[in-house]
């Protein structure tokens, strides 16, 4: 049986997860009726805060905290790399 | 050799390399495939929408992020309240952890409505999966994570009527997974453009 990761936390992990939620609906701009490419700061804040919220689930609603540093860089650095093919793929759609 | 430099209790002694992870070592592995599976099909995505960028683009725009942001947060809230019933089961709490399944089903069930509109708009706008490349990839990616909701869901129900720690562990690291795996999705298909 592992530590989990107590009530206090999983609701503070919660609120941080809607609120980058929210953030990431705002930096894409959804309340624009006029539909256009995104700014790349807005579109690099898009996948900061979904970087961060798929460490946050991970770390906290999996409970991934309670592993090793090697098991915890092995799924961090999946969903890294994972957000670099979206990101890459993103940017080469922009500028080729 | 003292208490400080004993190593850590691992968390499932026996597991090989696998001890060291929380919950069922299986589950970590099939999180970790279906991880590797979705990111094979985003860079299919990704080399496809840089092939035909204006088509991509058009499509996109047929969509609601607005609908895919209230399915995050429904997801996020699903989640949470599974993580709950993992806290409750703990402490011997059976009928609160139940309860917190419950509700998790439910928002999973509200999920799956939501989705089940989107759905039905874009088929009455004649959008289907041979649309384009585009919808192929919206329908395909969509409905094969929305398979693992309904099993997910299923899952749920399994442990809601076998209350055992393990077993509420196990579903909800599955469900949890689902909530990732959506995460990843969402900014991809509704919001970057």
């Amino acid at each position: 049986m592992t530590t989990l990761p107590g009530t206090r936390r999983l609701l503070t992990t919660w609120a941080t997860l809607m609120a980058l939620t929210l953030l990431s609906m705002v930096s894409a701009r959804l309340d624009q009726h006029s539909w256009q490419a995104l700014p790349l700061w807005s579109a690099g804040l898009v996948i900061a805060a979904t970087g961060f919220k798929a460490q946050r689930l991970l770390m906290v609603y999996l409970n991934l905290r309670a592993a090793t540093p090697a098991w915890k860089g092995t799924f961090v650095g999946l969903v890294l790399l994972t957000l670099a093919l979206i990101a890459g793929g993103y940017l080469a759609a922009r500028f080729t | 050799m003292s208490e400080r430099t004993l190593p850590r209790e691992l968390p499932n002694p026996g597991w090989g390399p696998l001890s060291a992870l929380p919950g069922n070592p299986l589950m970590w592995v099939l999180i970790l495939s279906e991880m590797l599976v979705f990111s094979a099909f985003f860079a299919l995505y990704a080399a496809q929408r840089v092939g035909a960028t204006a088509l991509f683009d058009a499509s996109q725009r047929q969509l609601d992020p607005l609908v895919g942001g209230l399915n995050t947060l429904v997801l996020l809230t699903s989640g949470l309240c599974v993580a709950l019933a993992v806290e409750a089961v703990s402490a011997d709490r059976i009928r609160r952890a139940r309860q917190w399944l419950g509700v998790s089903m439910a928002l999973g069930v509200l999920f799956g409505v939501i989705k089940g509109i989107e759905y039905a708009g874009k088929f009455a706008a004649g959008i289907t999966p041979e649309t384009n490349a585009f919808f192929g990839f919206y329908y395909g990616l969509t409905a094969f994570h929305f398979a693992h909701v309904l099993f997910g869901l299923a899952l749920l129900a399994l442990v809601t009527w076998r209350t055992s720690t393990e077993n509420v562990e196990t579903a909800a690291a599955f469900w949890h997974m689902v909530d990732l795996i959506w995460i990843l999705l969402y900014p991809l298909l509704y919001l970057l453009r």
